[in-house]
């Protein structure tokens, strides 16, 4: 340990009043500064929490869910310190917390390989854990590395419980070593019956304790599901939170939360979102109650919740609706596949991927995309793609073998320009000609951004 | 000519699927298709067992560690049956995980485990994990461009080719300069996931190679392959260019 903590937060905080003078992003700088004086600091922070903090993590879904538990614990009347824009290592998760003199809670997302950083220091309350897909595996290595060390993030922070998605066979792997070494487990999931969904089960098919396929009484999407295995004992753990009665349209979702004895709670609904934001907003909702926000705080949170983060942020630009939204690894994508096939519009399609570090240097995970289900709609004429990002060849070729061309486009403006030149005005025949089809632009971690910028600076929010 | 169709049995997919291996069976599968061939693609479960009688390509992919084990496995339960596929000239590709089978032993921890045996090659352990983009040079199928990411260190016997040399990245060892083996009709790679969409000269190796051996003729209608050929010559230029190694 170097200087004493006051000082390296003063430096951090120091280094932020100059990068906002600067006009330039404050999330990560001032937490590196800070780090490089005291490594410990967020130890040190960390006590300074009147009430605690709470972690979320899982490869996909954490910003949402993390926003929405902070904005409702707001609206319960709480301060908060949070990560808002996902800077999620531990020096954006530093740099969140320089500020105030202590907020009543942190609630912070933490990337799957920092908690091992994040979890001994700032000691939640509890870890929301979302799910693990197959991401990153250059930086992050196999799905099994990943659940080693949530394991032993969570062994160092013995006060730490965990909340966990039961209907995920990888998550719940990890739940099991962590319970087997003393942490507290809840689990939330989704206890009923949905249609069967088009995607396969890309990964965690092999019991996570003998090896054995994995059944399912019904699946979610992904290896989401009721899963048990038919030769031991691994298998969806009792649910804490249950969500019933649900309902995904393209408006949005809602769905009704139980408690562990099938009892009513809350309703819950929200303008967005597919079957994957019935977890995140389920396990925002478990932490959010241990947190003591009521059912009526939270839904206040969700009706109010438009963070314009990228996610799911809807545009208007040269007579056009945009949907912007993050799209970073197959299940990701996967789910916004069905979001678009779900809109029964004929529609456009911006595909953007990068391979800067952030993203994963390694993009061969576009081949586990199933994007042969938009070769129907694209063969009948209600689909038109364009292909973007520093790996635009790629998505290209991509395309090409699931039955579609698509040209190449660098920003938003020339990929509108692709397809207002291709002849076609995009209106269908027979409907409103003012109405052209919609675009959905999807971005990978690092394409999102410049992505926003561009929409930002030149179209119409929604 | 009456109508060709090759059979393409894809081998455990279910547990080797890590790096999007699917890509190379699709692609391989668009290419026959296109002109006019038929592809039967036989996707082989852990649960069956493969016979390769009337098989033309066995595709073996990349897996995790433990289920790289339970395939190798099950495979060596079918070795005499492979080992006549390839004897009798059956093409066989087979990348990173799949690649490290092909030999007469690789290493897993500080375990040495038995291979397939059918390439005189093997394989140990080293650190770092060689990762990262990488480019070859070879005289079969010229520039062969994709990812690598293997803890491996895969070592030929003296009478293997290399599939190529290494351009850029690592390679089967770090240090030989040495990338991938061809023997016969098997090709092995550590050249990960989309191996074939953007390497068309190695899909069509693969084919021409099926084609001969059922049909007694190589020869395949050219394809317009400007999209495939622009992005291997766009990341080709990008890593001859200096970028970073990983």
């Amino acid at each position: 340990m170097g200087l004493p903590a006051p000082i390296a937060r003063a430096a951090g905080r120091a280094t932020s009043r100059l990068l906002r003078l600067a006009g330039r992003n404050a999330s990560q700088l001032p937490g590196r500064v800070a780090l490089a004086l005291d490594s410990q600091l967020l130890a040190s922070l960390a006590p300074g929490l009147a009430e605690g903090a709470v972690v979320v993590c899982g490869t996909n879904g954490k910003t949402t869910t993390t926003n929405v538990i902070a904005r409702a614990c707001q609206e319960a009347g709480f301060s908060v310190d949070c990560n808002w824009r996902g800077a999620n290592m531990l020096a954006g998760i530093t740099s969140a917390m320089l500020y105030d003199k202590g907020a009543d809670w942190a609630v912070m997302e933490a990337d799957e390989l920092s908690c091992v950083h994040v979890l001994p220091q700032l000691k939640p309350r509890w870890l929301v854990l979302l799910n693990l897909f197959r991401d990153q595996l250059d930086r992050a290595g196999e799905i099994d590395h990943v659940q080693d060390c949530l394991v032993e993030a969570l062994a160092a922070s013995p006060g730490t419980g965990l909340i966990v998605c039961g209907d995920d066979p990888l998550s719940v792997g990890v739940a099991r070593r962590a319970h087997a070494a003393g942490t507290e487990v809840l689990a939330f999931g989704i206890d009923e019956e949905l249609p069967p969904p088009p995607d396969r089960v890309p990964e965690a098919r092999f019991c996570q304790v003998c090896g054995a396929e994995l059944g399912y009484e019904w699946r979610a999407y992904a290896q989401l599901g009721a899963f048990a295995c038919p030769a031991c004992d691994f298998a969806r753990p009792p649910l804490a939170w249950r969500a019933k009665a649900i309902d995904v349209s393209p408006k949005g979702v809602s769905f009704e939360v139980r408690d562990g004895e099938d009892r009513p709670l809350a309703e819950v609904s929200a303008g967005f979102g597919g079957t994957y934001m019935v977890y995140n907003l389920l396990g925002a909702f478990a932490a959010a109650s241990l947190m003591g926000v009521s059912p009526e705080a939270f839904n206040r949170a969700l009706a109010g919740y438009d963070p314009k983060n990228g996610r799911l942020q809807h545009y208007r630009l040269r007579g056009r609706e945009i949907v912007l939204n993050l799209a970073k690894n197959p299940t990701g994508f996967n789910q916004n596949i069905s979001l678009m096939l779900a809109d029964e519009r004929p529609k456009a399609a911006f595909f953007v991927i990068n391979d800067d570090y952030n993203d994963g240097k390694d993009i061969s995970w576009i081949w586990d995309v199933d994007f042969e289900r938009l070769a129907g709609e694209a063969e009948a004429g209600r689909l038109r793609v364009v292909a973007g990002g520093h790996r635009a060849n790629d998505v290209q070729v991509r395309m090409k073998y699931a039955g579609m061309r698509a040209p190449i486009a660098l920003t938003v403006a020339e990929a509108l320009a692709a397809l207002e030149g291709a002849g076609s005005s995009g209106a269908p025949a027979g409907s409103d000609a003012a109405e052209l089809e919609p675009l959905y632009v999807l971005c990978n971690y690092s394409a999102l951004w410049p992505a926003k910028a561009e929409l930002d600076r030149e179209a119409e929010a929604l | 000519m009456t109508a060709r169709s090759l059979s393409i049995c894809h081998l455990f997919p279910e547990a080797l699927n890590l790096y999007g291996d699917g890509g190379n069976i699709l692609t391989l599968a668009k290419r026959l298709e296109w002109r006019g061939i038929e592809a039967r693609i036989e996707e082989v479960p852990l649960t069956e067992t493969p016979s390769f009688a009337a098989t033309d390509i066995v595709f073996i992919g990349g897996g995790s560690d433990r289920e790289q084990r339970i395939v190798c496995e099950r495979l060596l339960e079918r070795k005499a049956e492979l080992e006549a596929y390839v004897r009798d000239g059956g093409v066989l590709l087979a990348v990173c995980g799949g690649y490290q089978l092909l030999g007469h032993s690789y290493a897993m921890g500080e375990e040495t485990l038995e291979g397939l045996g059918l390439v005189d090659l093997s394989t140990s352990r080293g650190t770092p994990r060689l990762i990262g983009n990488i480019l070859i040079e070879s005289e079969l199928v010229g520039r062969v461009v994709g990812y690598e990411n293997h803890g491996g260190r895969t070592h030929l016997g003296s009478g293997v080719e290399p599939l190529g040399r290494v351009l850029f990245g690592h390679g089967n060892d770090g240090e030989s300069g040495a990338e991938g083996c061809v023997s016969g009709n098997v090709l092995g790679t550590y050249i990960h996931g989309p191996l074939l969409p953007k390497n068309p000269a190695v899909a069509d190796w693969v084919l021409a190679r099926a084609l001969e051996r059922r049909y007694g003729s190589a020869e395949l209608e050219p394809l317009d392959d400007a999209e495939e050929l622009a992005a291997n010559a766009v990341m080709a230029e990008r890593l001859l260019r200096g970028e970073e190694k990983e």
